[in-house]
């Protein structure tokens, strides 16, 4: 597991009820009991951590946060995004 | 009950309205007729590092012009849209100003949220520009009972005067309460609703970051539908003993019949069927109708993914079959949510479609959403003979509210 990974597992167990939960790339928020709000909480972090911003619409893309790996790939396709800007 | 032993009749005598549609019932509703979008481009501060940037903000109103009274030009905005919708509905109802028996006459005008603009004012000049003192009407302006208190000064309201405070079912609980004290006999009048101004920069920043705002439109229970649309202003009704209105040869714009409000007592923004249903039934049984007394339902409707959905099941189970026939429309798709006045603004709306046979339309609608079955009146509004209407106001923390207007 990367730096990235390891960094979004950490902000997810602070914002978990039961931060012991086994989590792996493959666990769904769901199954950590992150709800809707919980994930705005965790975005917000995650946008804090990395220094980036990610306009999450709770309405519209879940899939996009649906398991552990598919919030890592989103951050990682915005970390690229934010470094091709400041290069251009 | 009355002071006879019989139960008193509540009359709807005044109403008043400022929106992005237009400050004034008659610009408000030719434009709500006329499907108009009052969504757009924010200008009202500099939007800075927002990545939404629509909302639907009032811009023809001029304090001045508006407002009648000094202590009024110096308060907050919330303030001077309600204090200018009462002005408004206090007029129309042909009540003189000050009131003749203010002892017996309530002022319940609420804001979900207050002097926003005023507070981050204050704190930008304390935290941001280091000085010495805030604006000495800081505490004035910002305050929630601020518009109940402006109101009651404007017009010598003397009895019961305070805000309600319920994030997106503010007007409706202001309007419920004096509902229920009129016909109660606590007092005979009552200017209730709500005023509120809460597209500030701060206020942005903080409904961006829960992440259910559209960047595109408000568009209720439309496939396309991907958040809310803030809006503001205030809308307020002059509600009256029904004997003391035609008693002064009043003109009786409708009669408010019923009143239901409820909690889910489950989660802060996950919408409950629950809660809004038993809601709506309880306004039904309080107005002594059947469900399929309703012509027109004027729908919460934010444009949410959850909430639209959940509010279509619960039509659907308090209406049963009669759901088919009921006529739905969010005109959150032309005034954006006015948040703590949108159960006054949509008020105004109930009482004129009844009065016009008109229904009004929801606009930006390109098809249903998934589980969004109900007739929404999509993109044009239609004539319908229209007996009795349903306004829903529900908010975060599950908190619904539920009035009736009624013919007269």
């Amino acid at each position: 597991m990367d730096d990235v990974a390891e960094k979004i597992i950490a902000i997810l167990r602070k914002n978990m009820r039961d931060p012991n939960k086994e989590i792996t790339l493959d666990t769904k928020l769901t199954d950590l009991d992150i709800e809707s709000l919980d994930l705005a909480v965790i975005v917000f972090d995650i946008e804090d951590t990395f220094g980036i911003q990610i306009p999450y619409n709770a309405n519209e893309e879940v899939q996009d946060f649906a398991t552990v790996s598919s919030v890592v790939d989103r951050v990682k396709a915005v970390l690229a995004g934010s470094h091709t800007s400041n290069a251009a | 009950m009355g002071l006879n032993g019989k139960e008193r009749r509540v009359a709807v005598t005044g109403m008043g309205v400022v929106s992005c549609l237009g400050t004034g019932v008659e610009k408000f509703w030719a434009a709500i007729k006329a499907g108009e979008n009052g969504i757009k481009p924010i200008e009202g501060f500099p939007l800075m590092d927002l990545y939404i940037s629509i909302g639907g903000e009032v811009r023809d109103f001029d304090p001045r012009v508006h407002c009648i009274t000094k202590p009024l030009l110096l308060a907050d905005r919330y303030s001077q849209y309600a204090g200018a919708a009462a002005l408004q509905a206090v007029q129309q109802s042909g009540l003189e100003t000050p009131f003749k028996n203010g002892e017996r006459a309530a002022s319940i005008v609420g804001s979900g949220a207050g002097g926003l603009a005023t507070l981050e004012k204050a704190y930008e000049d304390l935290f941001i520009h280091k000085k010495k003192a805030t604006h000495p009407l800081t505490l004035l302006r910002t305050i929630g009972s601020s518009a109940a208190a402006h109101v009651s000064i404007d017009h010598g309201i003397r009895g019961p005067v305070f805000g309600t405070v319920s994030a997106c079912s503010t007007a409706a609980h202001a309007i419920g309460l004096a509902f229920q004290m009129i016909r109660s006999g606590a007092v005979d009048i009552a200017v209730a609703g709500a005023g509120e101004a809460a597209i500030t920069y701060g206020s942005m920043r903080a409904w961006q970051a829960m992440r259910v705002l559209s960047p595109d439109g408000c568009f209720p229970f439309a496939k396309r539908r991907n958040g809310t649309v803030l809006g503001e202003g205030a809308g307020i009704l002059v509600l009256e003993d029904l004997e003391h209105a035609r008693a002064r040869g009043a003109t009786i714009l409708a009669e408010l019949c019923g009143f239901g409000m409820t909690s889910d007592a489950a989660d802060m923004v996950n919408p409950d069927i629950e809660g809004p249903t038993r809601a709506m039934q309880i306004a039904l049984a309080d107005a002594r109708l059947s469900p399929g007394d309703i012509d027109y339902l004027n729908a919460h409707g934010t444009a949410t993914t959850a909430n639209d959905i959940n509010e279509t099941r619960a039509i659907r189970k308090v209406f049963g079959p009669h759901a088919n026939r009921l006529s739905v429309s969010s005109t959150k798709s032309m005034h954006g949510h006015c948040l703590g006045a949108g159960g006054g603004v949509e008020a105004v709306v109930c009482v004129q479609a009844m009065r016009e046979g008109f229904v009004p339309a929801t606009i930006g609608f390109d098809e249903p959403g998934q589980g969004c079955d109900l007739d929404y009146t999509p993109n044009e509004g239609r004539k319908r003979e229209i007996g009795y209407t349903m306004s829903n106001s529900f908010a975060f923390g599950g908190l619904n509210v539920v009035f009736g207007p009624a013919p007269n």
